[in-house]
């Protein structure tokens, strides 16, 4: 069993949420892989926002989002830093619900041509 | 030979150069040829550098040598621009107190901002929270490129104090753009910051580019403290320091964009 906590937007994670709808002006979207996660307090000291914190057993230590947290900005800090890709945005940016989005592919890390 | 050159004419020339070439110009040539690099070869320097760097927005206490960014300002100055106008300067900012003070004007405006956008502070159904809500969908309406998501979201933690503008950097560079530059020079300042950017990533310096730095404008006093005057206005900032951790170990994933590609009569869709 993979233990994954999905942390995910209040409302529809499938984009930002709008600042004026007021129904998604809260938003949290990050995902948490918590058996890659050891708990090396590092993500909670780079993110930007203050928004992860440790929890658990001194021996077992587990990152999460703090309970009142409000603002991640998906700026992948968090997993920047992790050394086990344990932690990260989990919605990458999708405007839909701001601006429709034009002449836009999929995701993709580096490629070599 | 005609004034002006045609295809044939450059090809012609091309051959005589050919023709002319000294043993040391046909060695550099084939030294050229050498280094072109196969298909899915593996990163060069620049490559590795550009494609592993991320804003940094968390840095060492310890203070940057001076001389580190000398030599990052150095890359930006030798950045393109149009007319080769270099419509540029900047203000290196080292000094704890001023950053502070920077730091501090930035977050009172933030603070005034929210208050008079951020209905969320609001019961719902409270009148105020109607009255903002509908303040800030006027706002968003009028002027959707500056009230997008991201950055409402950064000032209202900029301005409960979970967020610092500058990212606590020991050295902030301001960059400041000449407004009589030729063309279009907010480009140009664009591509001195990537020079900026980059060369600090290949140094093992991380930055962060700070738009929220604009808001200094609004405040001429500072402003002619640090020294900012005309024809000179403040286009970016650009915090720099040493990372905390090792952010640039692994690489992310982006958006891909269409190519339209012409090639041989033909128009190709690629991403
Ligand atoms: C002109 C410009 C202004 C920016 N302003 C800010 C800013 O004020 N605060 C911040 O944290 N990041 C700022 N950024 C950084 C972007 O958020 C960042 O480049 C983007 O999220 C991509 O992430 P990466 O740089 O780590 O690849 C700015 C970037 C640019 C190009
Ligand atoms: S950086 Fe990775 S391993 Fe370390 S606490 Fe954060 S999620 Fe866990
Ligand atoms: S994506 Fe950025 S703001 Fe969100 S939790 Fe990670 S480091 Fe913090």
């Amino acid at each position: 069993m993979t233990a994954i906590t999905v942390e995910k937007a209040v409302v529809a994670a499938d984009h930002l949420p709008i600042w004026d709808d007021p129904h998604e002006a809260l938003y949290k979207q990050v995902t948490i892989e918590l058996d890659k996660c050891d708990g090396c307090k590092l993500c909670t000291v780079v993110c930007p926002a203050n928004l992860l914190e440790l929890y658990g057993p001194k021996d077992n230590l587990k990152v999460r989002l703090k309970a009142d947290v409000t603002g991640c900005m998906s700026c992948n800090n968090c997993y920047a830093v992790c050394a086990s890709r344990g932690v990260y945005a989990t919605e990458p940016y999708d405007f839909a619900g701001f601006y429709e989005q034009k002449n836009i592919g999929p995701f993709e890390f580096p490629r070599r041509f | 030979m005609s004034d002006t050159l045609e295809l044939d004419d450059l090809e012609e020339l091309e051959c005589e150069l050919e023709a002319a070439e000294t043993a040391h110009d046909r060695t550099l040539r084939r030294r050229a040829a050498a280094l072109e690099i196969e298909p899915g070869a593996d990163w060069n320097d620049v490559e590795h550098a550009m494609l592993t760097r991320r804003s940094i927005r968390k840095f060492k206490g310890r203070q940057v040598p001076a001389h580190m960014i000398r030599r990052i300002l150095e890359m930006g100055r030798f950045a393109p621009s149009q007319g080769n106008c270099q419509p540029w300067s900047f203000i290196v900012v080292r000094d704890k107190a001023m950053i502070a003070q920077m730091e501090a004007y930035c977050v009172a405006v933030c603070q005034g901002m929210t208050a008079s956008v951020d209905y969320t502070n609001y019961p719902e159904g409270s009148e105020q929270r109607a009255a903002i809500l509908a303040n800030t969908q006027a706002l968003n309406r009028a002027s959707p490129n500056s009230f997008h998501p991201v950055p409402m979201t950064a000032i209202k933690s900029i301005a409960n104090g979970r967020f610092a503008v500058f990212h606590r950097a020991p050295t902030v560079i301001l960059i400041l753009m000449d407004k009589r530059g030729v063309g279009v020079p907010a480009i140009d300042v664009g591509c001195v910051g990537s020079n900026i950017v980059l060369g600090a990533q290949s140094i093992g310096l991380g930055t962060c580019w700070i738009g929220f730095s604009k808001l200094l404008s609004s405040n001429t006093e500072l402003c002619e403290k640090l020294g900012i005057e005309e024809p000179f206005e403040l286009a970016e900032a650009i915090s720099v320091g040493y990372p905390i951790g090792n952010p640039t170990q692994q690489t992310i994933s982006r958006q891909t964009h269409q190519i339209t590609w012409w090639e041989n009569g033909e128009k190709q869709i690629l991403y």
